[in-house]
């Protein structure tokens, strides 16, 4: 049984995603073709990319609730900035102002000593407010055509936010797993006093994750905005709860510590596989929140159980 | 010697501190707004206001009780949403006093199930109630299939509009509501558990404390201030909207329970402080709004008022040198 739960802490998520499959291509006769599943995966991308930065920051045993407002501010900075600027510049600066709010995060919370949840909860509505001023409160459209090629174009024929979030999962993986840096996240989340005696700086660890967390929140606004070609001050409101419903799906531990960034690379599809479930149905929007609002429930219920029944072995006294 | 003095007068400061603070600053921001708008001096504003004040005042008292526990709920905005449709699409068929009573039941069993959540599988408190955020406000919106509710019930728009002897029902409401929280929180031995769980959840549970059952209270009683609140705020608009309605509402009530000096993570909390500073954010809101300010400022306002509080109370207790005030 402990094997078990090892196992499905590590690929819990796979079980998730066969089945969902399998239930797909029964009940759809379009599921099976490489377009679809493509399409799915493309789809998957965003919940995927914030979740890699999440999955950073709950390992950190932190929070970011701004995600969605930093993926707006992204996007209404890129149509304000493309047509003065050109295209690789204005995302080249409009992921800087991204990541430049994830330093104010990191800053508050280490400095001023603030909770992160209550950080991003004030950073969430100040971050709105503003992508809301810079805006003028309207939608900004994009002229460039071109710049649609960076969220819809193909390589390939593999639709290019695909290569851009395997790229990104080689990155934090590599961050993660095989850096000094990574190990020091995982140590600060699992205790922070004693890594703070080890000598290590917390809050410089604390300021760069979340700096990262936002820098991804940046990578999905500019490829959500490329797909529409709309800066939209008030995009993707809720995006937060996929971006921790992926990270907590896909394994990685509420109490900090571990981080599954496999977990979350398949979780950000599986959250998309039942939204197109969801669309093949045919039900309304409001039913996509729901569903994974359900799911983390569940996913947090099977983390809770899980939890329990390891503490009373602990408590019978078997090595865990 | 030297020493202890100093300390005593740090201890006095950081009592004085809840109790000069706030309204200081409420009396000031009144002063700094009549200077600045006619239309905010008027008495029929500031005492609109005063009504306004009711909805998120209402809203932090169970936010106090649930931050002094040790836990915030992030859920309460659109379980004020849910609630509010809920029990207004019904007004037709079971009358008013039938549909508040509902509401107000619903909303306590929402966060019944909040705090079931919670203690028996030790979810934090936090991601659960994101997690029903989500949920609440999609079952909002499915319920209704995004349409506004219109309130036509002579009963509850009153309880949002109606005056009693001059001064706005919903301020007299908001006034009994406190007392009666007051009551439970410092004279019972409910209110004792909350802020013993709060400070100390180890030592609760040893000294033969429930922490189970006091922690799902607190979640019920999150829910039913939050449908008194919803009653009277769709009340006061005619009508319950179900993606409009508590936008934004947690974020409210926990900046006014933060800023009126109840410290985040648990412990003895402060709830007129909670009062006064729910006042200091509708009279900001209203003057903001009176100046012609974009509304979009007046979020940036209250994010930073909230940070604004959080690093107060740190550096409160920094100053104190980590004493219980």
């Amino acid at each position: 049984m402990i094997k078990f739960l090892k196992l499905y802490e590590k690929i819990g998520i796979f079980i998730f995603l066969v089945a969902g499959s399998i239930f797909l291509s029964i009940a759809s006769p379009h599921f099976l073709q490489s377009d679809t599943i493509l399409n799915i995966i493309a789809q998957g991308t965003y919940g995927a990319i914030v979740g890699f930065g999440m999955t950073l920051a709950i390992t950190l045993g932190g929070f970011d609730l701004s995600v969605d407002a930093v993926m707006a501010l992204t996007s209404v900075f890129l149509s304000i900035l493309i047509p003065l600027i050109g295209i690789p510049l204005a995302i080249f600066i409009s992921l800087i102002v991204a990541c430049f709010v994830g330093l104010i995060n990191g800053l508050i919370i280490t400095k001023l000593r603030v909770n992160p949840l209550i950080t991003t909860l004030a950073m969430m509505t100040i971050i709105r407010g503003v992508a809301l001023i810079v805006a003028g409160g309207r939608q900004i459209v994009i002229h460039e055509k071109v710049f649609m090629e960076v969220g819809t174009g193909k390589l390939l024929g593999v639709p290019n936010p695909i290569y851009i979030m395997v790229v990104l999962f080689v990155i934090f993986y590599f961050i993660l797993y095989h850096t000094p840096f990574g190990r020091h996240i995982s140590a600060v989340g699992s205790n922070e006093s004693a890594a703070r005696i080890s000598g290590l700086k917390v809050d410089l660890i604390k300021i760069f994750v979340f700096v990262l967390v936002s820098f991804t929140a940046g990578v999905a606004g500019t490829i959500r905005t490329s797909q529409t070609l709309i800066g939209i001050p008030t995009m993707s409101p809720g995006f937060v709860l996929v971006a921790i419903t992926v990270t907590i799906l896909g394994g990685t531990s509420l109490s900090g510590g571990r981080g599954n960034l496999w977990g979350t690379l398949f979780a950000g599809i599986f959250i998309s596989m039942i939204y197109y479930g969801l669309n093949l149905i045919g039900v309304q929007i409001f039913y996509q929140m729901l569903s994974v609002g359900i799911v983390l429930i569940l996913a947090l219920f099977i983390d809770g159980i899980r939890g329990r029944y390891l503490e009373t072995l602990k408590a019978k006294g078997i090595k865990v | 010697m030297g020493k202890e003095k100093k300390g005593g007068m740090r201890e006095r400061f950081g009592r004085q501190w809840d109790s000069f603070v706030l309204p200081l600053l409420f009396i000031g921001l009144v002063i700094i707004f009549s200077i600045l708008s006619p239309a905010f001096r008027t008495a029929f504003n500031l005492i609109s206001s005063l009504r306004f004040t009711s909805f998120i005042a209402i809203g932090a008292i169970g936010m106090a009780f649930c931050i002094m526990n040790g836990d915030f709920d992030i859920s309460v905005g659109s379980m004020l949403a849910l609630v509010a449709v809920l029990g207004s699409s019904l007004l037709p068929a079971i009358g008013g006093v039938p549909a508040v009573l509902f509401t107000v039941v619903v909303s306590s069993f929402l966060g019944f199930v909040n705090g079931v959540f919670i203690t028996k599988l030790r979810i934090p408190a936090f991601i659960t109630t994101l997690g029903m955020m989500f949920i609440y406000r999609s079952l909002a919106y499915i319920y209704t299939n995004n349409t506004p509710v219109y309130i036509e019930n002579k009963f509850w728009l009153f309880l949002g509009n109606g005056n009693v002897l001059g001064i706005p029902f919903a301020i007299v409401l908001m006034l009994l509501c406190y007392g009666v929280a007051w009551l439970l929180l410092r004279k019972s031995p409910f209110g004792r558990y909350v802020v013993a769980v709060g400070t100390n959840r180890e030592a609760a549970l040893l000294s033969g404390i429930n922490v189970d059952r006091v922690k799902i209270t607190v979640f019920t009683l999150v829910g039913l201030f939050v449908g008194i609140a919803s009653v009277v705020i769709s009340a006061n608009l005619g009508s319950a909207n179900p993606g409009m309605l508590g936008q934004g509402y947690e974020f409210q009530v926990i900046t006014a329970v933060v800023l009126g000096g109840t410290v985040l993570g648990g412990g003895n909390g402060n709830l007129w402080g909670a009062f006064f500073a729910s006042m200091v954010i509708t009279y900001l809101k209203n003057g903001l709004g009176l100046k012609q300010v974009d509304s979009y400022w007046q979020f940036v306002a209250i994010g930073l008022v909230l940070i604004f509080a959080v690093s107060m109370n740190r550096i409160k207790f920094t100053v104190l040198g980590q004493r219980e005030v």
